[in-house]
């Protein structure tokens, strides 16, 4: 009998925490195509979340994460939004793959529910679907593009080489480039694919050095087959400078590909010299042990701005926080010196057109930004 | 010119790879009549032993290739115990031990993927990061070792299966098993062995393969289709059928890239349209066995 009162009185403290707490759902990527940036993404939102608490949580109340693996495929992530849901997560955050995401979005439409990927970089995310609950911090895959080809203008580039791997966001990267290529008047003068899983790269190589470019964009986001071109590249002993994808600002670089990518530029959306930055890392690395990444940085900021805009709402009613996420503004770790994610006039793609920033690998390491914006 | 002497030595490093692993698919297929799809994941266990032993620990080149190669031996030994016997011994059909090795490919990546951060992870080159010019041929140490090692690996499998008594046993069980049986070959260990020699060498090959492309969890299943298909244009019927197909694939492949007047996006399709002619005019291989 007293065991039975206690377990129920177990029971009913457990029930009034659960209710004590705001859930928040996220979906990641623990084994499929996507594990190599929602890892770090998800770490930095536990980081976030953890931080939060401390310091008393949102509205009082400590913030619980209800963490969701997907496996990058659509149809799954769809069946875990709605289980979330009916867990009672208030807002889900995506850091999964786009397509994934997306399918996400036809059960926060239908149950009304914010949801935010802060990472995701797919254009159509917030186009394709009018879904006035989902949000995207992430930057933009036209604005990466836009950026990168800012900075090469300088350069006066007359004649490039595109190179790309076969996964189909290097394809739909490649193609983006080679349109910002042309509608800038520069001729591309050879384009390649190597195929994921590919044992060299030294075909394609040897047909770029016959093209003679001036330069070499590289499209490609799998790292295997980047580092494989730039074996190739070091092999042949090439000289042209390398502009390359966002795939070049995960951290592995700097150990997967050691001596390889001196002098590289990339486009990145850190600056390792901005304030929030260095706040951000100290903490990380004095909590964690481990220094940050990059990529947990844009689940930090995911965090944030969904505790951001449930203080808003001073709530946890849906649709006070969606009506407080729309008007949020709010100055995170990602991002140039000085940009704020904001939602003006109805948009939900919220990262500032201008707030990405080229960077160049010094030795082995991702080094300074050397460029900012797009104009 | 030059460039394509240059090529010759690269693609023949990748067909070398391409032969070892067609190999392991032979190792198994000939004495079991099992064609083993997780030889790509043993290449990945290879190329993470490299992983850990030569890049982790920074072990001499030589001892960590001879540890993860008998660790190889280990993992292919026990997946025929505990995977292929137990079906095998029930009097399963020959297609339930080939599916249960099919769900072994992901239970290797999902074991590999649970330990190791998903990044590519770098594997050291076994003579070092430099080139070797011999007259008009050049080409990288790692594709000359490459090449030597195969080369050196292929000749023994040939003198073990034509010189040796326990070769001959193997041959026998590949022709008739119960006849081989009957005359006192014991069968489950020549089983048991031909996984673990299978293992060994889809594990060189991932080993081999890993300065280039780097030791990551997506790797197995490229490399078991470009085995695969090295064995179907080689033939199963003699010890040198993946070698030779391995290196037609990977020239074909990589001539194409480099020469063919169409889009590098298309040479990718040459390997599949390789294996869909060969399957259907000569699906025997160029290597017929003997009668």
């Amino acid at each position: 009998m007293k065991f039975i009162a206690m377990l129920s009185a177990a029971l009913i403290a457990a029930g009034a925490y659960a209710q004590d707490t705001i859930k928040i759902g996220v979906i990641t990527d623990r084994v499929g195509v996507s594990k190599p940036y929602a890892e770090p993404a998800t770490e930095g939102i536990i980081f976030g979340a953890n931080e939060l608490n401390k310091k008393g949580g949102v509205l009082g109340r400590k913030i619980e994460l209800l963490i969701e693996d997907d496996q990058s495929k659509p149809d799954v992530s769809a069946a875990l939004a709605r289980k979330l849901i009916d867990q009672g997560a208030v807002f889900i955050l995506s850091v999964s793959l786009s397509p994934a995401t997306q399918q996400q979005q036809t059960v926060t439409m239908e149950a009304k529910t914010p949801q935010m990927t802060p990472m995701n970089s797919a254009d159509y995310l917030t186009t394709q679907l009018d879904n006035p609950y989902f949000w995207q911090t992430g930057p933009l895959g036209s604005v990466q593009i836009a950026t990168l080809l800012a900075h090469a203008k300088t350069k006066n580039l007359q004649r490039v080489a595109l190179i790309t791997d076969n996964s189909e966001l290097g394809q739909a990267i490649a193609k983006a480039f080679r349109a910002g290529l042309e509608k800038s008047g520069i001729q591309i003068v050879d384009e390649e694919v190597v195929s994921n899983g590919s044992t060299t790269a030294m075909p394609q190589m040897q047909k770029i050095r016959g093209a003679n470019p001036e330069a070499l964009f590289v499209a490609g986001v799998v790292t295997a087959t980047n580092v494989l071109i730039f074996k190739s590249y070091r092999e042949l002993g090439l000289k042209f400078p390398i502009h390359a994808s966002y795939n070049l600002s995960v951290p592995i670089y700097m150990t997967a590909a050691k001596g390889l990518v001196n002098g590289i530029t990339f486009v990145d959306a850190y600056d390792p010299d901005k304030p929030e930055v260095k706040a951000f890392e100290a903490a990380y690395k004095k909590e964690m042990g481990t220094a940050p990444a990059n990529l947990h940085g844009y689940g930090y900021d995911g965090i944030h701005l969904v505790a951001e805009a449930i203080k808003k709402a001073g709530s946890t009613d849906k649709e006070k926080i969606r009506a407080a996420m729309q008007s949020i503004s709010y100055s995170g770790v990602m991002g140039a010196k000085g940009m704020k994610y904001a939602f003006p006039e109805g948009k939900r793609a919220g990262f500032d057109p201008n707030g990405m920033v080229v960077r160049v690998y010094e030795g082995d390491r991702q080094g300074r930004v050397v460029y900012v914006g797009q104009k | 010119m030059q460039d394509f002497f240059e090529l010759a030595v690269g693609a023949a490093a990748s067909g070398c790879v391409y032969g070892l692993i067609g190999l392991a698919y032979l190792l198994v297929l000939r004495p079991t009549g099992i064609i083993n799809f997780a030889v790509g994941e043993w290449a990945m266990l290879g190329a993470f032993g490299g992983f850990v032993l030569l890049t982790q620990y920074e072990w001499p080149y030589a001892l960590g290739m001879l540890v993860a190669l008998a660790v190889m031996f280990v993992i292919g030994w026990a997946s025929e115990r505990l995977v292929v016997r137990p079906l095998v011994e029930k009097g399963a059909p020959l297609l339930a031990p080939i599916l249960a090795l099919l769900g072994m490919v992901v239970v290797y990546r999902e074991i590999i993927s649970t330990i190791f951060p998903p990044d590519p992870m770098p594997v050291p080159y076994a003579l070092g990061m430099g080139r070797l010019e011999l007259g008009p041929v050049g080409g990288s140490y790692q594709s000359f070792f490459t090449i030597g090692v195969t080369l050196a690996v292929f000749i023994a499998t040939w003198l073990f299966f034509e010189r040796t008594v326990a070769g001959k046993a193997f041959e026998a069980v590949a022709l008739h098993r119960r006849a081989a049986a009957l005359m006192g070959i014991n069968l489950s260990r020549v089983m048991a062995l031909s996984f673990g020699a299978g293992a060994v060498v889809a594990g060189l090959g991932g080993l081999l393969v890993a300065p280039n492309t780097s030791a990551y969890y997506l790797m197995g299943v490229p490399l078991a289709i470009q085995g695969f298909t090295a064995l179907v244009i080689g033939g199963v019927g003699r010890v040198a059928g993946p070698l030779l197909g391995g290196l037609l694939l990977a020239l074909a492949e990589q001539l194409t890239v480099r020469y063919a007047p169409i889009p590098s996006g298309y040479a990718q399709g040459v390997p599949l349209v390789l294996l869909m002619l060969f399957l259907l005019f000569r699906p025997t291989g160029l290597l017929r066995a003997r009668a």
